[in-house]
């Protein structure tokens, strides 16, 4: 008898563990149950990430669920431009919009976005199980607001990294070469002075034998913001010039007269030596962005570089788009030593630390729906495979998953570095007025870029344009 | 009066969609010209501050650039737009081999959007895989860089407008030569007169309200130019090629400056207008009073 009601238990039991377990794997079709017919529109930068959401995640999504995502990949320009007009105009078309970090606070003071976490805190019924915002990397921290409550789930998040050439750096002939010139072994530099004397051995490595070879990329678009960000957030912190030089502490002063550094020897120093890089660069460089910068360096045309992680694991894998396969070696930024010592102790940072969320706009129609969807694409089972197809890391675990650990050799160590150097990187400044500023600064970097104006007179020009125009805006007092 | 009532009647549907697809929005940029407004401003919200906007354009280096150099880049891509689609013209007037099969050829740039004709430019031109800078320096040692030559950028995006749009004036001008009677001609060539006489005398007076029609269009789309631009060379290398629409583009879009931009619209669309009227009254008006003489 006892027996056989242990075993009525023990049927009950696995009836109600199996019920739960099924609850709990059918929670997406449960929960998607109310929300049939409903098509989520979002909006994005066309890269591989982002492509990756649109081609597999969505119809994942939609398969689970029922409720299908429409995802709209478009140029940087144009992501911004819709998606700002939608949530200012208030019209309601995108369930999902791309949240670059360094768009992020502008969003915040506009209150454009819903507040993720309390959301699904006041509505449980929409909380997936398998959702959990501890998951995320500490990236994830710059899609928080002072409470610590999250508007965005992150789904891109990558460092601007030093790529070179593992197949020439490597090359006995070409190490004996480089010590004849310089006197020195050929290794990734560490410092500015060692990137540029590599980089002026392969440029003239290239012309001495022919080669359609040079020595370094660089992102110097004369017409396109590309070159004002290369400079203001991969090669001026190097020299150390945080923050564009300006000081949101010192009612955002700009010129060093005020005590800012956007004009400072540093940064002055910073831009001759990056103008002479994109001197001795492909000629295409002049006309690049960082789309152009990773194609650059796929082609086998540079023996080094700075290029955005995201194109990092196609460059070094695909073989249908990359020249380079199998040839790329992975490096921290050259870096003044001073600043290096800055960056340890946390008060610098040496690259840039880049990256993006999905957010919810405030003006959506389909708000549990997305709700649904942002945690879909944030969940640890879906992150592996998202980051061997384009690299990118937002997750903890995800680090330790054999598919990515694989493609971490297959990278030299990309992973490894984004996973323990990532803290040296930092995002964007947290500053709501950053296209403001940017647009009224950059047509006199495109001037220094083409040598109308000197890079000192240019530099000053500029920090004195910013303080104008962050007067303008009434931030500057 | 029941004439005059149909003809309303006719007409509203058209003055409904024209007050509200053209009159509304313009009298709301007009009042938001009327404003400071930024919404990534401290404050952001529109506030009003009379003509500070247009006190501030008339001292604004950059948007009196845009300005020149748009003026520049009209004169010079309609100029050889009617001169190249006027002798295409002449040339489809004739009987030749292939004819149709040209005229159909010639035609196809018209149907190509402006944001893909400047890709596909973008891609001819680019440093190093482009096939022009790729012949340029194959045939004639040129190195061509849009990226750091200002005046070659200018040159391909006033090329870029050509190729685009001579097509338009071509068969605008076909047409009008179509028309035209056989009787003025045989008489002239009976009386001995060349064929500059002709084309002075005869063929030119006969088909200038046509090329009028033409320049009227094509310098109103001329000096709006954005999305080829745009593509090829992003308003630069620096501000070479920053027409005017992509510099108001660049301030309403981008730096948000809402109030500025609408400012900088009003005024192009009223530079706009005198610059189409200064060309009725240069070229139209002189003949009619000659006309009312004779």
């Amino acid at each position: 008898m006892i027996r056989k009601s242990g075993i009525g238990l023990a049927a009950i039991a696995l009836g109600l563990m199996a019920g739960t377990m099924s609850a709990k794997a059918d929670f997406w079709s449960d929960a998607g149950a109310k929300y049939q017919g409903v098509v989520l529109h979002g909006v994005t930068e066309s890269t591989p990430p982002s492509n990756y959401v649109k081609d597999v995640l969505a119809p994942e999504f939609e398969k689970r669920t029922g409720i299908k995502v429409e995802i709209e990949t478009t140029s940087w320009d144009q992501m911004y431009d819709k998606a700002i007009k939608d949530m200012e105009a208030k019209t309601g078309i995108y369930d999902m919009v791309y949240i670059e970090q360094d768009i992020i606070y502008a969003y915040l003071a506009r209150n454009f976005l819903v507040d993720i976490s309390k959301s699904l805190k006041d509505d449980p019924s929409l909380k997936s199980p398998d959702f959990d915002e501890a998951n995320f990397t500490t990236f994830a921290n710059y899609f928080k607001n002072a409470e610590g409550n999250l508007f965005g789930i992150p789904m891109e998040a990558f460092i601007k990294v030093y790529l070179y050439r593992t197949d020439l750096f490597g090359d006995a002939k070409i190490q004996e070469a480089f010590k004849a010139a310089t006197g020195k072994d050929l290794k990734p530099a560490t410092t500015h002075e060692e990137y540029t004397q590599i980089a002026e051995f392969f440029t003239q490595y290239g012309k001495d034998n022919g080669l359609e070879l040079w020595g370094t990329t660089a992102q110097a678009h004369t017409g396109h913001p590309a070159s004002w960000y290369e400079f203001f957030e991969s090669i001026a912190p190097t020299f150390g010039v945080y923050n564009w030089g300006i000081d949101a502490n010192n009612n955002y002063a700009a010129s060093v007269a005020n005590g800012g550094q956007m004009n400072s020897d540093k940064s002055k120093t910073a831009l001759k030596y990056w103008l002479h890089l994109r001197d001795i660069a492909p000629p295409e460089s002049a006309a690049s962005t960082w789309t152009e910068v990773g194609t650059t360096f796929a082609a086998g045309r540079v023996a080094q570089g700075l290029v955005y992680g995201e194109n990092a694991a196609w460059i070094a894998s695909d073989a249908e788009k990359s020249k380079v396969v199998g040839n790329v070696g992975v490096a921290l930024p050259p870096t003044d030593p001073a600043v290096l010592e800055e960056v340890k102790s946390g008060t610098g940072y040496l690259g840039y630390y880049d990256g993006g969320a999905f957010g919810l706009p405030i003006t959506s129609k389909n708000k549990e729906a997305a709700l649904l969807f942002l945690q879909f694409i944030g969940q640890d089972s879906v992150q592996a495979d998202w980051a061997v197809a384009a690299p990118r890391i937002t997750n903890t675990a995800t680090y330790d998953d054999p598919k990515v650990i694989d493609m971490d050799k297959k990278l030299n160590g990309y992973y490894s570095m984004l996973k323990n150097e990532g803290k040296l990187f930092a995002g964007a400044p947290p500053f709501p007025f950053h296209a403001q500023v940017r647009e009224a600064t950059a047509p006199i970097f495109y001037r220094i870029l083409l040598g109308e104006i000197g890079p000192d007179e240019g530099l000053d020009q500029m920090a004195e344009a910013a303080e104008a125009e962050l007067t303008n805006l009434g931030y500057r007092k | 009066m029941r004439s005059n009532t149909v003809g309303w009647l006719m007409l509203a549907p058209t003055i409904a969609i024209l007050g509200i697809f053209g009159i509304l929005p313009f009298i709301y940029v007009l009042y938001v010209a009327f404003h400071q407004w930024n919404p990534f401003g401290a404050n952001p919200d529109m506030v009003y501050n009379g003509a500070n906007n247009f006190r501030r354009l008339v001292f604004d280096g950059e948007f009196l650039f845009s300005i020149g150099v748009t003026i520049k880049f009209a004169f010079f891509a309609v100029l050889s737009e009617i001169a190249l689609g006027y002798l295409l013209a002449q040339l489809f007037m004739r009987e030749f081999p292939g004819r149709g099969l040209f005229r159909t050829i010639h035609t196809l740039p018209l149907i190509v959007a402006p944001i893909v004709v400047g890709s596909v430019w973008r891609l001819m031109t680019t440093p190093s895989i482009g096939i022009i800078p790729y012949f340029l320096k194959s045939w004639f040692g040129y190195d061509l860089n849009i990226g750091r030559d200002a005046g070659a950028a200018f040159t391909l995006t006033v090329l870029m407008d050509i190729w685009h749009w001579t097509p338009l004036v071509t068969l605008t001008l076909l047409a009008a030569l179509l028309s035209l009677p056989k009787e003025p001609f045989e008489q002239a060539q009976i009386d001995g007169a060349n064929r500059w006489q002709i084309f002075w005398h005869i063929t030119l007076p006969m088909i200038r309200p046509a090329i009028l029609a033409t320049v009227f269009i094509r310098l109103m789309d001329a000096l709006r130019t954005v999305d080829e631009v745009w593509m090829l060379t992003s308003g630069g290398p620096g501000a070479a090629t920053r027409y005017v629409g992509l510099h108001i583009w660049k301030i309403v879009f981008p730096k948000t400056d809402y109030g500025y931009g609408a400012a900088i619209s009003v005024i192009v669309l009223y530079l706009t207008l005198v610059m189409c009227w200064l060309l009725y009254v240069a070229l139209v008006a002189p003949r009619q009073k000659k006309q009312e003489a004779e």
